[in-house]
């Protein structure tokens, strides 16, 4: 008798609202933080969280959920942003403009996923990797004039509105991560990357769910790159396309735990937090010390932060149950 | 004619694993496919699930021709398999497992959550039902082999492949899974299975077809095969009079 109530462990309750706790905390730091502060380096910090969120998140529903390795996020971050920027300076609503780049991101992307995806093996990652290149040096070589947003444009700037933008890009691609995760198509992307021809003898049309993972991802991440163009008051029509998005994207979700809604939303912040401190104190030599944390995390703990908060969890649970 | 195999034959460079194989397959029967190793077993089910297509000949399904049917296809057609390597997908729960075969066979419930509560009854049915909320990866081998069933038969098959379901069981779980694999006959549900275990193949088969070094070398019911010279002597030996 005493053994059974001693192994009924009360924790089940009070982790029903722990999550959507940790998500109310988190939301009202995200708005209230920044007005009380109401700094430009505090937008600018948040700013990139939220964009390094959705960022985590777009490259998570394709590598971490379909298994599919993308090296080519950039060009849908560029096109997003080349897109959403031309169709804006020249007199479209914004946020017309910024669906029309997410929209052209994700058909790029079907029309690169559709041959590559056929074949299997690394084509897919490699093949995104090339195509990405090409994009940026062709961007590179026809758009070589720096592109600044028109004065009048720039007398209504204001960071405020451009991180607001960001953190509602941020919650939009978190909840269709999860609502992506809850639903019946998630069953096929899963089994896909779990077993491939496993879940073909099941009935899982391969392709079609992967082109489905790849173009919600792709949608993401050209929105992304349309609240970036939405930002940046000058640059090169070609930085968008840099690898780097590729490798932000790729790094966030796995720091954060790959295959998860909650990783590219911790990953996001602590890769933002640690690359701004790191690239403030250590101009030189920053992204080697990135580099070598990315692999180390991904060494000892391959289901990243979040690793460390589940088995932290286990570990209470067990303590609690003495 | 449930299946209908017309002079199938597949090659893996020159290796002609399964050679002009031709027979056919009632509905509501169990068939037992036996064989040494190597003998082409596994690759008659490659060739029935479409994973590759054959060098030559044609396949019937339901009196249609499959042999150029993509595998998804087959399954949303009514073939489903198990496969002799278990290949659960260790990330996902047990639950969701089944739930793949109950959302994207045959007679799809694209509902989720009814999908799910229809594969809970697939999963009580294989025994599993304990187990349905933890991960795929952490079931034993037995129990894996027993999702691997429930996975199958959530897709709600007319035709079930089970590759050697029973090797690796200890008697009294053979037993189990034959009554089980009776019962699922009993349903209406037409079974080939690939089996060493001679024994417990003949007591359940309807029709016994075997093979060797890719050709179907006899065909008949249990009793006919039992005795039949050239199978005693390329396969069965003298293990069954003894
Ligand atoms: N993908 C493949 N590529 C090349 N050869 C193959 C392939 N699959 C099977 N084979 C060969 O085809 C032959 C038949 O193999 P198969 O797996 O069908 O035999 P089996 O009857 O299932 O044997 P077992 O009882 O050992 O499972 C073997 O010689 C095998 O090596
Ligand atoms: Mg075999």
């Amino acid at each position: 008798m005493k053994t059974t109530s001693r192994q009924l462990p009360s924790f089940k309750p009070s982790r029903r609202w722990l999550t959507p706790g940790a998500i109310a905390v988190l939301l009202a730091f995200a708005v209230v933080f920044p007005q009380q502060v109401a700094k430009d380096n505090v937008w600018n910090l948040f700013f990139l969280m939220c964009l390094g969120i959705a960022m985590g998140q777009s490259w998570n529903m394709l590598g971490g959920f379909a298994g599919q390795t993308s090296l080519g996020h950039a060009a849908f971050f560029g096109i997003g942003a080349i897109i959403t920027r031309v169709l804006w300076f020249h007199g479209t609503p914004f946020f017309l403009a910024l669906i029309v780049g997410g929209v052209a991101a994700a058909t790029f992307a079907m029309i690169i996923g559709a041959p590559t995806f056929r074949l299997r093996g690394a084509y897919f990652a490699i093949g995104t990797l090339a195509v990405a290149e090409v994009l940026r040096i062709t961007i590179a070589q026809n758009q070589p004039y720096i592109s600044t947003m028109p004065g009048s444009m720039i007398a209504e700037y204001n960071l405020p509105s451009r991180y607001w933008l960001a953190l509602g890009l941020a919650i939009a691609t978190t909840g269709a991560a999860y609502m992506l995760l809850r639903s019946r198509w998630s069953l096929g992307i899963l089994g896909v990357r779990e077993d491939e021809e496993a879940a073909q003898a099941t009935g899982v049309h391969v392709l079609r769910h992967k082109l489905l993972a790849l173009g919600l991802s792709a949608v993401f991440m050209g929105l992304a790159g349309g609240v970036f163009a939405f930002k940046q008051i000058s640059y090169y029509p070609e930085a968008p396309f840099f690898p780097t998005f590729t490798f932000e994207a790729l790094m966030i979700a796995y720091i954060g735990g790959l295959g998860t809604v909650s990783g590219p939303v911790i990953g996001g912040i602590f890769f933002v937090v640690v690359r701004e401190r790191l690239a403030a104190n250590l101009t030189d030599v920053h992204q080697v010390i990135f580099g070598a944390l990315f692999v180390v995390i991904v060494l000892l703990l391959p289901g990243g932060l979040l690793e460390i908060w589940d088995r932290s969890k286990r570990l209470a649970l067990r303590v609690i149950r003495r | 004619m449930l299946l209908n195999l017309e002079g199938v034959s597949k090659a893996f460079k020159g290796l002609k694993a399964v050679n002009s194989v031709s027979t056919r397959l009632e509905e509501g029967k169990i068939l037992g496919l036996i064989g040494p190793n190597g003998a082409g077993k596994t690759t008659l089910f490659n060739l029935i699930t479409g994973v590759y297509p054959p060098t030559e000949g044609k396949i019937f399904f339901d009196g249609k021709d499959i042999t150029s049917v993509a595998p998804h296809a087959r399954c949303w057609m009514g073939i489903a398999r198990t496969f002799q390597l278990v290949r659960p997908l260790p990330e996902l729960s047990v639950l969701d497992n089944a739930a793949i075969g109950r959302v994207y066979g045959r007679d799809p419930i694209r509902n989720r959550s009814k999908a799910e509560k229809a594969s809970y009854e697939t999963l009580e049915m294989v025994g599993l039902a304990a187990r349905a909320s933890e991960k795929a990866k952490s079931l034993t081998l037995v129990d894996r082999k027993r999702l691997e069933l429930a996975r199958a038969l959530a897709a709600k098959p007319k035709l079930l492949l089970l590759d050697e379901l029973l090797a690796g069981l200890n008697p009294s779980e053979v037993l189990t899974s034959m009554a089980l694999i009776q019962s699922i006959r009993d349903m209406g549900i037409t079974i080939i299975m690939v089996e060493h275990l001679v024994k417990a193949v003949f007591g359940i088969a309807d029709q016994i077809v075997v093979l060797s070094a890719g050709e179907l070398i006899a065909e008949g019911t249990p009793a006919e095969i039992a005795c039949n010279e050239s199978v005693i002597d390329a396969y069965l030996g003298r293990s069954l009079h003894a």
